[in-house]
């Protein structure tokens, strides 16, 4: 009897150390196979990766991804704005009126937005925002991503805010301190690191984004983001332009979207990274 | 804010349903300023629900209901705003529970500095000192004001949430069985404080126990629940020497 359950025992961890070695071995083989075949490109075409457009379809590598990567980086700034405060607001109603039948819709509203294609997104903001203004543009793209990262974020804060033990609300109550204060000086600073990793994984997910691009950004292959006047015109992001250069038959451009994917890998480790490093952990 | 000078604690007919469940049923007693009241009973016959209808911190409780009358002083507990009940009370709970993300300082300090009672960073320094000495624990962390919760013993974590509490300079102080978790030495230095704290600050000191002989040391009057019921309130000396009630006599012996 005994030994039937080491057995057991035995058999249920070999297959559990089986499937976390598959999933590692999966997330390695894509990192590996990202940086090997970026590492080469972005090393010929040397700085010219990171400032100039792609270059020309059929040609060599003397090009890169600025445009695309200059559109990423305000992309998700952008949507950062938009889509953060309205994300963490929301999370903080939820937190703390998790009762009131306006939350429960407001819980349903974002679930459903976990849940539904984020091409739809795309749609809609192409059905309300383009053709009003009647250009692709980096906003209408914006606007996309911040839809995208709104129920990430406010569901990853509203876990973390739920975290918090209620004794120390109680504590904040406790001294006169109204629902505000308390959101504000106790729990939110108590789930700090939760509320960043919350934001990070939102802008991770806006940043890795193509679907909602699709009808929104314009795909601008060469052209830069100058002026405030260019966020109404088109624009690329890193995700769309890995999409139009790998369905393009031409090999160097197929080189280019590699290095793109590596950069844009890197960009979303550094900011994984960047939050582990600046938000300290609150050790209860 | 209707406020009148006195600070006493009057609980009339006090009746609080937990989903509908009756949790205290018809309570009066009162607290007196300058004395401290020890409520004693099993758990679950409501001790901790009373403290947290006096500050009304039962409010966080969506499925609790409250009937009857509170007074502090002139002000109606139960239809004030209960952010100006909390501006006279200030509570220690159970388990200590200092702001963990807050250091040593500032935990004494986010109260006064959020209420406006310090003008200046050395008016907010005096408060934390003051109430940092009231504690007993000012001569343990003079050195290390900036170090964090963590780094502290559990008693001296629960004496630094009396500290947050005292820096409010609170009329009525309500305590749930702060020394319950903690060391003796840290349970005599808070039990000192009390009586310290009642005696020259003319403060209400309420104090929900589960030892008598916590009581027997330090209350000057005592309340006894059972099953959500007052069944003995009177002065420490006659609840602890001639109990005249059966539960009374079964928590003073250490039966129920």
């Amino acid at each position: 009897m005994y030994r039937l359950r080491r057995l057991k025992s035995q058999l249920f961890t070999a297959l559990s150390i089986a499937v976390a070695i598959l999933v590692f071995a999966t997330i390695a083989h894509i990192l590996l196979s990202v940086a090997v075949n970026g590492v080469g490109v972005i090393a010929s075409a040397g700085i010219d990766f990171f400032v100039k457009p792609p270059p020309p379809p059929g040609a060599g590598l003397e090009g890169g991804i600025g445009p695309a990567l200059a559109g990423t980086i305000i992309l998700v700034a952008l949507s950062a704005v938009l889509g953060v405060p309205l994300a963490v607001l929301t999370a903080v109603f939820l937190a703390e009126f998790p009762h009131s039948r306006f939350s429960r819709l407001v819980k349903l509203f974002t679930n459903s937005l976990l849940e539904i294609p984020t091409v739809l997104v795309g749609m809609l903001v192409y059905v309300t925002l383009v053709t009003s203004t009647g250009s692709y543009s980096i906003l209408a793209g914006a606007v996309a991503l911040s839809i995208v990262l709104l129920p990430y974020t406010s569901t990853y804060v509203e876990r973390a805010l739920e975290m918090v033990p209620a004794t120390y609300k109680e504590a904040g109550y406790s001294i006169g301190l109204k629902k505000a204060q308390v959101v504000w000086y106790v729990t939110s600073r108590i789930a700090r690191r939760g509320i960043a990793a919350g934001i990070l994984i939102g802008l991770a997910k806006a940043a890795g984004e193509t679907a909602p691009l699709l009808f929104t950004l314009g795909g601008a292959l060469y052209s830069y983001p100058t002026s405030p006047a260019s966020l109404l015109e088109p624009g690329n992001a890193i995700p769309l332009l890995i999409f139009t250069l790998t369905l393009a038959p031409y090999e160097n451009w197929h080189s280019v979207a590699w290095g793109a994917a590596l950069i844009l890998t890197l960009m979303v480790l550094g900011l994984i990274i960047a939050v582990r490093l600046v938000v300290r952990e609150v050790k209860v | 804010m209707a406020r009148s000078d006195g600070t006493e604690v009057t609980v009339r007919n006090l009746r609080v349903y937990i989903s509908g469940r009756p949790i205290l049923k018809g309570i009066n007693l009162r607290a007196t300023p300058g004395s401290i009241l020890a409520i004693m009973g099993p758990s679950g016959s409501g001790k901790s629900t009373l403290i947290r209808v006096i500050n009304r911190l039962i409010d966080l409780n969506p499925s609790a209901t409250v009937e009857g009358e509170v007074y502090i002083g002139g002000l109606n507990v139960l239809s004030a705003d209960p952010y100006d009940v909390r501006r006279l009370t200030a509570m220690v709970f159970q388990e200590p529970n200092p702001f963990p993300h807050l250091s040593i300082f500032d935990n004494v300090a986010i109260g006064p500095k959020l209420h406006g009672l310090a003008k200046s960073r050395a008016d907010l320094e005096e408060i934390v000192r003051w109430a940092l000495e009231k504690s007993q624990l000012w001569e343990e962390v003079k050195d290390r004001l900036a170090d964090y919760p963590h780094q502290l013993s559990g008693g001296q974590r629960q004496r630094l949430s009396l500290a947050r509490a005292l820096a409010l300079k609170p009329k009525v102080l309500l305590l749930d069985e702060p020394t319950a978790n903690i060391d003796p030495v840290s349970t005599r230095k808070i039990e000192e404080s009390l009586r310290e704290i009642a005696r020259d600050l003319m403060t209400t000191v309420i104090i929900v126990t589960h030892t008598p002989q916590q009581a027997a040391r330090i209350a000057d009057y005592i309340a006894v629940l059972y099953n959500g019921e007052l069944v003995e309130y009177g002065p420490a000396r006659e609840v602890i020497l001639y109990p005249k009630n059966e539960f009374t006599k079964k928590i003073l012996e250490g039966v129920i």
